[in-house]
């Protein structure tokens, strides 16, 4: 590691790891872990060391490219936070994804049809994954996991220190890895970012993707604005209070300047003044929606009814 | 009840007796069957279904074409053996397998008592590999099925050395080890040439089916509970080839495991194609 600075922890990545909060721990620690903490703050959190962090995570992607079989990677996330960037990885790396619910006896009972073998486990979080973790134990499996300092190191082999609560911290790791992989394989250049987004590896609340979803919709129905031929419709809708509009139509109505004003509307001072000009031009017009002709005098007080 | 006890292969005094509770020990039966034990030896070469074998596991695979060298290397490696037709592939013919003892076991239910058997098989080469399988099923012919199948699964391999002055074979255990399960000991003692085994009649089953032919042995505990007590053997024997002794010192390089070695073969040439 010392002779070459290729592997070094980079700013950019350091800033992506500060601003998803990798390097909070939680308020406890397990022994094992403590090599791994810098220094806890004064509200009990602890902060992991960072380089520490990116060191293991290279390590880790050592392994995982060693193995010939990218299929025999098995990448676990029982907790929804892990799942979506579990099943990207695998998507991204060839590896095997387990999310969601992890069958006892998938790696010890080979009467089972999901009997599987793999040669190595990549796990999110020792604690909740420890049903993997320990029938891993019995078939001679070895394996990583993305370790928060009070998480038990017992039957993992490479423990990547992070905060494995935070939706974004979590995504943010699986993605790391899943690039270091490609790297180190010669799959992807080093010099040059990777063009898969992080934001893929997040996990998503249901709540925002319907929320997203809804978004997009209206994005789709939204009526531009300077489109005036439903100016009627528009100034009815504004003006909900107006009392004409079911009383009166424009054939009725012989002299505008002698009609009672209704009490919505806002420019109704500007009526009067410009009431002669304006009787003319309704007379000319033709008695429908008034249209485009007119924008000139409705202009003015079309502002002021906003 | 009593029918019931008598349409169960005729165990002849049992029937009666078995009012109330199943409080009997197993151990006053074992000596009904006696006779009948010394029947059953070489039985299981005879009629066997020919069945091809589908394995189930990598190494299954790996032994069924032949990619493994010997049984050694899977005891290097310490890979689980899930399927026992790996043990056949290697060890086949020169196995022999007799059963120690069958004991009916009983649980109380509502109807009465409901009876199985209990096998207890033990298997070996008389070359240093020894096994120890125990079955339980409703009927004594499963058991010892099961068992036998069981014994072959846990096949381990036994170390053998000298008492003094290597010459000749190894005949002897290397050192003394001691074995333990339950309350029973069994501490085995390298003996020299010709003194054969000294232990008592189910130790001594194991030991001879082992190949160790010098030995002598002490134990304690509770010998009688017959299970235990080969249990006990089995591990002193295991434990032969977990002892450190002077010449295994030296430094062996790490060998890759047949799973990383024949990762070709076993995903059949067909590597997962990935995205980028």
């Amino acid at each position: 590691m010392a002779s070459s600075d290729i592997l070094n922890l980079r700013t950019d990545d350091g800033m992506k790891l500060l601003v998803c909060n990798t390097h909070l721990g939680a308020q406890n620690v397990d022994f094992q872990m403590e090599s791994y903490v810098y220094k806890r703050r004064p509200d009990g959190i602890h902060i992991i060391n960072m380089r520490k962090t990116w060191e293991k995570l290279v390590l880790a992607a050592r392994a995982i490219a060693a193995i010939e079989d990218p299929a025999e990677v098995f990448v676990i996330s029982s907790r929804p936070y892990g799942q979506r960037a579990v099943l990207k990885f695998a998507v991204h790396t060839g590896a095997t994804p387990i999310a969601g619910r992890f069958t006892p006896g998938t790696f010890t009972n080979q009467i089972q049809k999901a009997f599987r073998e793999p040669r190595l486990l990549v796990v999110s979080d020792p604690r909740t994954d420890h049903q993997p973790i320990m029938e891993a134990s019995y078939v001679n499996i070895p394996v990583i996991a993305f370790a928060n300092t009070d998480s038990p190191l017992r039957f993992v082999d490479i423990a990547v220190p992070c905060n494995n609560k935070a939706a974004h911290s979590i995504g943010l790791m699986w993605w790391l890895l899943a690039r270091e992989v490609l790297r180190i394989r010669g799959t992807l250049a080093r010099d040059k970012p990777w063009n898969i987004m992080v934001d893929l590896f997040f996990y998503r609340d249901p709540e925002e993707i319907e929320k997203e979803e809804q978004q997009a919709l209206t994005d789709k129905q939204v009526v531009p604005r300077q489109d005036t031929s439903n100016y009627a419709a528009d100034w009815v809708q504004q003006n909900p209070d107006a009392p004409a509009v079911g009383g009166f139509s424009v054939e009725d109505v012989k002299d505008w300047a002698a009609e009672p004003i209704p009490a919505g509307f806002q420019g109704g001072a500007q009526w009067n003044e410009g009431a002669a000009a304006t009787t003319t031009e309704w007379e000319r017009s033709a008695p429908v929606a008034p249209s485009g002709g007119n924008q000139e005098s409705w202009g003015g007080n079309n502002e002021n009814w906003g | 009840m009593a029918d019931r006890g008598g349409f169960r292969g005729g165990f002849g005094g049992r029937g009666g007796d078995r009012g109330g509770r199943g409080g009997d020990r197993g151990g006053d039966r074992g000596g009904d069957r006696g006779g009948r034990r010394g029947g059953r030896r070489g039985r299981g070469r005879g009629a066997k279904e020919e069945k091809a074998w589908v394995p189930v596991t990598k190494l299954g695979r790996l032994v069924q074409a032949g990619k493994i060298q010997s049984l050694e290397d899977i005891y290097y490696h310490a890979l689980p053996i899930k399927e026992a037709e790996i043990i056949d592939n290697f060890l086949g013919p020169k196995l022999h397998d007799e059963v120690l003892k069958i004991m009916p076991v009983q649980k109380q239910t509502r109807a009465g008592q409901r009876t199985r058997f209990k096998a207890f098989v033990a298997i070996g080469d008389q070359d240093g590999h020894i096994g120890l399988g125990v079955k339980c099923s409703k009927e004594v012919a499963t058991a010892i099925r099961g068992a036998i199948i069981l014994a072959k699964l846990s096949i381990v391999p036994v170390r053998r050395g000298y008492w003094g002055n290597k010459m000749g074979k190894p005949h002897t255990v290397p050192c003394k080890v001691t074995g333990r399960c339950g309350s029973v000991l069994v501490r085995l003692i390298p003996a020299p040439r010709g003194t054969g085994i000294v232990s008592g009649p189910v130790p001594k089953k194991l030991l001879h089916m082992a190949g160790i032919d010098d030995c002598h042995t002490s134990t304690s505990g509770s010998t009688g509970t017959l299970g235990n007590f080969a249990k006990a053997t089995y591990d002193a024997m295991t434990k032969t080839y977990s002892y450190l002794t002077p010449d295994l010192w030296t430094e062996m390089g790490l060998r890759a495991s047949p799973y990383s070695a024949h990762a070709e073969f076993l995903s059949k040439g067909g590597f997962k194609k990935t995205v980028i």
